[in-house]
């Protein structure tokens, strides 16, 4: 039986995969660490799941998950940077970077360093208070090659789409494995360290003052905002509509890199597990998705032991002690309470707080 | 940024690193080559005058 596309029969053709993008969270509309994070000035994930900001000597900028969004396009929220304090003089090594980092055995189908290297194209809503020159580029980190482009914003305070095509590379392969081979970069200030060379417009060895040349100083005014939505990257020439993931989908893929347990309840528990000194437990947090590597454990509330007694505690007192991608040994070491039955079964959670959380990162 | 790390022992064992950030917060690091955590925290010891706690067992 044929099967008839639904819609603009021009398209009729047009190959669609499932997951074609290559990025995740395009949408931003998973936020597992905060909606909003201020006074930021350095590096790090804060808000809006797989995008990391990568800053120096860059002014200060309050970065949130918005509901400013293109007017029907299917979007509920972006990603916004909002410049609080200003930095008009930049020195040479001033950098401010939104990107993505991509494991490389998701990049393997784009051929990178054969003959059939196959191009890629970012598509994505943006709109920024300054106008002017911006960079979008790829940074291969397998090989220290990169490639850039650029894009213009035309109206202040509007929202564009931007298309950018970027060649494909045939020199060097992106590593099989689950490290970060690519980074997708959004560029928003730059120091002449970063732009006093000629813009990298095709696939090159990764030199530093061809990275962002004629990129706007977005740190300039407290007045400026900059937004981005519908982040797509994917094989080929051709920008296709934006692939919207059921939410349950997008979490599941952002779980990968980062997990935040919250105790919702004043005695939830996390695990169950045995009591191994008196005010010590040991147990085991079964994640529902692979993470992309063992993952580092950050927890903050009040917890406690349950077994025969009750051990209580701070997060700074639970650890990991043995690790892999599925399972996570928790060690809850405490002080306070009381003491437990050595050997007894336990249960480990939250103590009279349904604000505990214990977070787990993977990230790239 | 890291301001400290030290060694944690379990049962006699070095089982993972305690890596606090200038923020304050406190990451539990395994001891995994591929955790970026456990990366940047081999970078911050390869800089002159960091060192990492060793409290012993």
């Amino acid at each position: 039986m044929a099967i008839t596309r639904i819609g603009n029969p021009a398209l009729a053709d047009v190959r669609e995969p499932n997951f074609r993008n290559i990025l995740i969270n395009g949408d931003m509309s998973i936020a597992q660490r905060a909606t909003s994070a201020s006074s930021l000035t350095g590096s790090g994930y804060n808000t809006v799941d797989r995008f990391r900001t990568n800053m120096g000597t860059a002014g200060t900028w309050t970065q949130s998950q918005s509901t400013d969004v293109p007017t029907g396009q299917g979007f509920a929220t972006s990603f916004k940077m909002d410049c609080t304090t200003a930095n008009g003089s930049l020195s040479g090594g001033s950098f401010l970077i939104i990107d993505q980092r991509v494991e490389g055995q998701n990049l393997q189908y784009l051929k990178k360093g054969t003959s059939s290297a196959e191009s890629t194209t970012i598509s994505f809503w943006v709109k920024s208070a300054k106008t002017g020159t911006y960079i979008a580029a790829l940074n291969d980190l397998d090989n220290s090659r990169y490639i850039a482009n650029s894009y213009t914003i035309s109206s202040a305070n509007t929202w564009e789409k931007k298309t950018i095509t970027y060649a494909g590379d045939t020199t060097g392969a992106f590593g099989n494995d689950n490290g970060a081979s690519l980074k997708v970069q959004f560029w928003l200030v730059a120091g002449t360290t970063y732009s006093s060379g000629t813009l990298a417009t095709s696939w090159e060895s990764n030199t530093s003052a061809n990275n962002a040349v004629g990129q706007v100083n977005l740190a300039d005014s407290t007045s400026n905002e900059w937004y981005v939505t519908g982040v797509q990257l994917e094989a080929g020439s051709v920008a296709s509509d934006f692939e919207f993931l059921p939410v349950d989908v997008n979490l599941e893929r952002c779980q990968r890199y980062y997990h935040k347990w919250v105790s919702e309840h004043v005695y939830a528990n996390i695990a169950i597990g045995i009591v191994a000194g008196v005010k010590n437990g040991r147990g085991v947090y079964q994640n529902k998705v692979q993470f992309r590597s063992a993952p580092s454990l950050s927890a903050d509330g009040n917890f406690r032991i349950v077994g025969d007694a009750s051990a209580t505690g701070t997060g700074s007192d639970i650890a990991v002690i043995r690790n892999n991608t599925y399972i996570h040994y928790l060690d809850f070491a405490f002080s306070g309470g009381s003491n437990n039955t050595v050997a007894y079964a336990c249960e480990m959670g939250a103590n009279n707080d349904a604000d505990a959380e214990i977070e787990f990162s993977a990230e790239l | 940024m890291i301001n400290k790390v030290e060694k944690k022992y379990t049962d006699g064992e070095w089982s993972s690193y305690k890596m606090t950030l200038t923020s304050g917060k406190i990451w539990s690091v395994p001891l995994v080559a591929d955790n970026t955590d456990y990366q940047a925290i081999q970078e911050w010891a390869a800089i002159e005058g960091n060192n990492i706690i060793d409290n012993g067992a």
